[in-house]
């Protein structure tokens, strides 16, 4: 059912005003990582270029005053999986706010590197709703680079490859190589006061910030209201939530086709087709389902579904569906408290989520914000279905 | 007119010397930047810069000097930035730049000259650049802050599903401010879909534009296959409808439609024989006739 | 007696296709009724419709090319090989439209229809060629929901690098036409992706029954039988696409556009040479404003695969001219050490490969490149190297199926 189309009752500018209010009360400064919910009312039927300006603004708030664990995470899942470039200067700034750098940030900031060095552009992060006319302002890379420096000997775990972003021909002007060079150097001198970290292919948070959440059997929520909401899957087909996901467990992810973002719902069900080779390579293929649900269900009809998933690799059977919410999607939505909001009918913004339910479809675990790791998610899945048989 | 022969003469045998195509592109570049030279010489100098050669961050930052410049002749700067604009087909060689580039352009926005200002934008639009987007949406809300018609605007809002357009894309639709602006707005909101049921109802109306229904066919076609198909075939069985969208109708059929049902659909076949012998242009009764071929009548 | 003819090596009507490039094929006796001899000769030539393509005849090793091809072939069913190749001006036009017949004396012992199935310059199609390429094509978008989802997804911002940023540039933009190609050929296989001459007038390819034509605003209209009028991408419906500066494409060259002579004169090492991605490359898609004019949106225009049709062209030609099929050969590819992966000779290349992730984009959409019912090449996940020797010059297993009206073998 689409959401009732209303006016946003707040303007950015006030919205700017908030945020900086919050921020400067002492009292009240540990809200604002609440804010950066995508499913904060404040977001509601905004365009995607007024959350990037009004996320940004948050982060950069955050910045002023130090960044808690509570915020980190929001951070680290701008560098993981952002493509925006002012977000993700944001992002880099507001890192060097963290009181502990650690080896564990370096792959993060090195892997935002990578994905913006091409798509690098001037932002201007002091006033809000402001665009840069000019090169004299900063930009992510720059960002990223001083942020890397700030690391220092922390970041010593992907020396190799930014020596490697160095060589690499074409991508950096020359400005932005004696950048590079100087975070080389920064990276290489002074003593390291933490781990150095590994390379940024294997990016795990830090301690103490949780982008997995688990509960025990009995603390996880009822499958109600959910267990009569009517699905359809890839070949449209009708199917009740309890139908397909009671009996066993599953692994669901949650995605649109028109996300824009290819390290989101693109890399999320290209990666579920890979959880699916793994179950059947362990022999779980016909125990564990899984499902790729849509946010978007007035848009991805059945065909859509299919083909998305298809060109993924992801296979679909009785066991593994692609599907959508034929009635009532806003109960799935609040079942499964989902990190995305809309404009209309369509997503303005959405986090990675996956989740892996219990035998009677209740939320077990949450890999949230930050990429999780197949075999993570597997190993999760297999543990819940051991739970049933013990 | 010695002056350009001398000129000519210098340039090509440059070429046969094999001079290196960065020499080329800097020698482009100086006569671009030469505001001595005539507005034809320097457009014909920018066409010319090998742009593979664009390496030096000077003379990029002299190009694009020349787009900024109010003062330069408007046929010169477009000319700077379709030069950039084809430099950008170089990744590896533009990357440096793009920065710069995309700044240089949110400048020349709001531009004197609509030319300018166009293209601009639609640079901009299609990188998602939410600068731009708030520039057309505020000029769609506020016709006396728009920069481009509003026909125009919502084309180019169109790149960026995520635009918050469709808002003002419906009120378009109510209250056009023209037919094209009116035609535009039904075309960003066929990614819309709760607009299926307005598609359903302007394909049907028989006093609609022939372009809208065509537009409605389409976006239907995506938003909702099934009734497309349905509504393809009432078209077709209606004797009273224009050939035109009974043509756009068997092209959907032809296209999308399942040809072991539509094979056997008795009625529809004969509406289709009517249409190919009947007195609709050639070109109707040529894909009339394409269609019953398919099943061999 | 009855023969069984092998196109391509092949006895599958899939595989009866051929270019300039020579097709191995094989003859043998299937049912010997009438023979009272070991062997039989058997005449194999080609029987050409009005207007259809031609093909000649090669027996192998040594010998040259000819109208008609004497072969000696066992009775008992043992296979004879040769070759067939289209006569060079002379396409098919339709679906066999020239067969090959194999006569014992004046007897027809056996004959099997082909196609020479060419690239061709779009302006110059005929009707019937025009219309089953757009229906083909716009079945492959499918209104958004098609195959060629995954073939605007190849070209956006996350696989610029991959496409653009090197050397590579020319080698993937042909393993790119090709998969898109084979796939127009899975919904029906007399298509060939035609070019655009970018540097001529196009008076019959920007009409409404082709490639449309755009308003002043540079929407793209279509006619009511043009299954183009359905084109959508990223869930919009209809392409913007608008000439510039008051060009006129169905009259005029893109202007300031390199003309073939001036790209082919670039320079015989590729180095030089593939500066043609700035001009004429870079230019034909600038000359107009809309989708095609940038990197990220300009697959959304199906114009685009026309206008790299041409640049693929453009560079078999400058092979054949220069003679630059080994990957070996220094002048044939800048292989550098800077160069960025995906850009080295013996690099796979993405999203072919399959390769996700580091220095590759995060996913790879439409999995390998698709097959054809009878060549091997350029394989599943190809590299770099295996576009170069397209025609099977150097090796008659590189040869990837495909050939241009204007560039011999």
């Amino acid at each position: 059912m689409q959401k009732a189309v209303r006016a946003s009752p707040m303007s950015e500018t006030q919205f700017a005003a908030l945020v900086d209010a919050i921020a400067a009360d002492p009292h009240q400064r540990e809200e604002l990582p609440a804010l950066l919910r995508e499913d904060h009312s404040l977001y509601d039927e905004r365009g995607a270029a007024a959350i990037v300006r009004m996320r940004g603004w948050v982060l950069l708030a955050i910045a002023r005053f130090g960044v808690s664990d509570a915020a980190l995470i929001f951070l680290l899942e701008e560098l993981d999986t952002g493509t925006d470039a002012y977000l993700l200067a944001a992002a880099a700034r507001a890192l060097r706010s963290y009181p502990r750098p650690t080896g564990a940030l370096a792959p993060f900031v090195m892997r935002a590197l990578a994905r913006i060095s091409y798509r690098d552009e001037p932002v201007l992060l002091e006033t809000y709703g402001e665009y840069a006319v000019s090169s004299a302002s900063t930009s992510p890379v720059r960002e990223l680079l001083t942020t890397l420096a700030w690391l220092g000997p922390n970041a010593r775990g992907i020396l190799r490859e930014l020596e490697r972003f160095r060589g690499q021909s074409g991508g950096l002007s020359r400005k932005l190589r004696i950048d590079v060079d100087r975070t080389v150097h920064a990276i290489r001198s002074g003593d390291e006061t933490g781990k150095p970290g590994t390379d940024s292919c294997c990016a795990t948070p830090p301690d103490g910030v949780r982008s997995v959440s688990s509960w025990p059997l009995n603390c996880r929520g009822d499958a109600e209201p959910v267990e009569s909401i009517t699905l359809q899957d890839d070949k449209g087909e009708l199917i009740t939530f309890n139908e397909f996901f009671k009996g066993q467990p599953s692994i669901v992810v949650f995605f649109y086709t028109r996300c824009d973002n290819p390290m989101k719902c693109s890399l999320t069900v290209t990666k579920l087709a890979r959880v699916q080779k793994m179950l059947e390579a362990q022999g779980f293929g016909d125990r564990i389902h899984t499902s790729a649900i849509t946010y978007d269900p007035a848009f991805d009809l059945p065909a859509r579904l299919r083909i998305y998933g298809e060109d993924r690799g992801v296979r679909m059977n009785a066991h593994h569906r692609m599907l959508r919410a034929v009635d009532d999607n806003d109960a799935l939505r609040r079942h499964f408290e989902l990190g995305v909001n809309f404009i209309g009918s369509l997503v303005n913004r959405h986090r990675i989520e996956a989740y892996v339910l219990d035998i009677g479809g209740r939320v077990a675990t949450c890999f949230e914000r930050i990429h999780w790791d197949e075999q993570q998610v597997v190993t999760r899945a297999i543990e819940l279905l051991n739970e049933t048989q013990s | 007119m010695a002056t350009k022969r001398k000129a000519a003469k210098r340039s090509k045998s440059a070429k046969k010397r094999g001079a290196s195509s960065q020499v080329l592109a800097r020698r482009a570049v100086s006569i671009a930047t030469n505001e001595q030279k005539s507005a034809k010489q320097r457009v014909a100098a920018l066409a010319e810069a090998p742009l593979a050669a664009f390496g030096n961050d000077k003379d990029l930052a002299a190009v694009l000097s020349v787009l900024r410049n109010k003062d330069e002749p408007i046929a010169v700067r477009l000319g700077a930035l379709e030069s950039l604009q084809a430099a950008s087909f170089s990744a590896d060689v533009f990357a440096p730049y793009r920065g710069d580039y995309l700044a240089t352009l949110r400048k020349v926005v709001d531009d004197p000259d609509p030319e300018l200002r166009q293209r601009a934008l639609g640079v901009l639009m299609r990188d998602k650049d939410g600068f731009a987007q708030q520039k057309l949406l505020d000029g769609l809300k506020n016709p006396d802050k728009a920069l481009v018609p509003p026909e125009k605007a919502l084309q180019l809002l169109s790149y960026d599903v995520h635009a918050e357009a469709y808002s003002v894309a419906r009120d378009i639709v109510k209250t056009p401010p023209n037919d094209e602006a009116r035609r535009e707005a039904l075309r960003l909101l066929a990614a819309d879909a709760s607009s299926a049921p307005m598609f359903e109802k302007l394909l049907r109306d028989k006093k609609e534009l022939r372009e809208i229904r065509q537009i409605s066919a389409s976006a239907l076609n995506a938003l909702n296959p099934e009734k497309l198909q349905k509504h393809a075939r009432e078209i077709l069985l209606d004797r009273s409808d224009y050939d035109d969208i009974k043509a756009t109708s068997l092209t959907a059929l032809a296209q999308f439609g399942d040809d072991e049902s539509l094979g056997k659909d008795k009625a529809l076949l004969e509406s289709v024989d009517r249409l190919s012998a009947g007195k609709a242009p050639s070109k109707y009764k040529q894909s009339a006739r394409r269609f019953l071929k398919k099943y061999d009548r | 007696m009855d023969v069984e003819l092998q196109i391509n090596n092949s006895i599958s009507p899939a595989a009866r296709f051929i270019s300039w490039a020579p097709s191995p094929c094989r003859i043998r006796v299937t049912d010997p009724t009438g023979t009272s001899t070991p062997t039989v000769r058997i005449r194999v030539a080609g029987v050409s419709a009005a207007g259809g393509g031609a093909v000649i005849f090669w027996a192998g090793a040594a010998g040259g090319f000819s109208n008609s091809l004497d072969l000696i072939v066992p009775v008992n069913g043992t296979s004879v090989p040769f070759f067939t190749l289209g006569r060079f001006g002379q396409p098919s036009v339709n679906n066999g439209d020239v067969k090959i017949e194999a006569r014992v004396g004046s007897t027809l012992v056996g004959s099997v229809p082909v196609m020479v199935r060419i690239r061709k310059n779009a302006n110059a199609l005929t009707a019937g060629e025009r219309n089953r390429f757009v229906a083909a094509f716009a079945q492959l978008n499918n209104q958004g929901l098609g195959r060629f989802v995954d073939f605007r997804d190849m070209h956006t911002a996350a696989g610029d690098l991959e496409a653009h940023a090197g050397p590579g540039f020319l080698p993937w933009h042909r393993a790119y036409l090709l998969d898109l190609e084979r796939e127009l050929q899975a919904i029906d296989p007399s298509v060939a992706l035609p070019y655009w001459r970018f540097d001529q007038g196009g008076p019959n390819l920007f009409t409404l029954d082709f490639m449309g034509v755009p308003d002043s605003l540079g929407t793209v209209h279509f006619s009511n039988t043009n299954p183009f009028q359905f084109w959508k991408t990223d869930g919009v419906q209809g392409i913007n696409r608008r000439p510039l500066n008051g060009w006129n494409p169905n009259t005029q060259p893109g202007p300031n556009v390199l003309t073939e002579a001036q790209t082919l004169a670039l320079g015989a090492q590729f180095s030089a040479f593939r500066t043609m991605q700035g001009n004429p490359h870079g230019t034909a898609h600038t000359r107009w404003g809309g989708s095609i004019s940038s990197i990220a949106t300009a697959a959304k225009d199906p114009l685009f695969f026309l206008l790299h049709c041409n640049v693929d062209r453009l560079w078999a030609k400058w092979q054949r001219q220069n003679g630059r099929f080994n990957p070996a050969q220094a002048a044939s590819y800048d292989n550098n050490p800077g160069n960025r992966i995906g850009h080295n000779l013996a690099d796979t290349m993405w999203p072919w490969n399959g390769l996700t992730g580091g220095q590759r984009p995060p996913t790879a959409p439409g999995g390998t490149l698709a097959l054809s019912p009878f060549v091997s090449a350029p394989g599943l996940k190809p590299q770099v190297q295996s576009t170069l020797d397209y025609q099977g010059a150097l090796s008659a297993t590189s040869r990837m199926g495909f050939d241009y009206d204007d560039v011999q073998f």
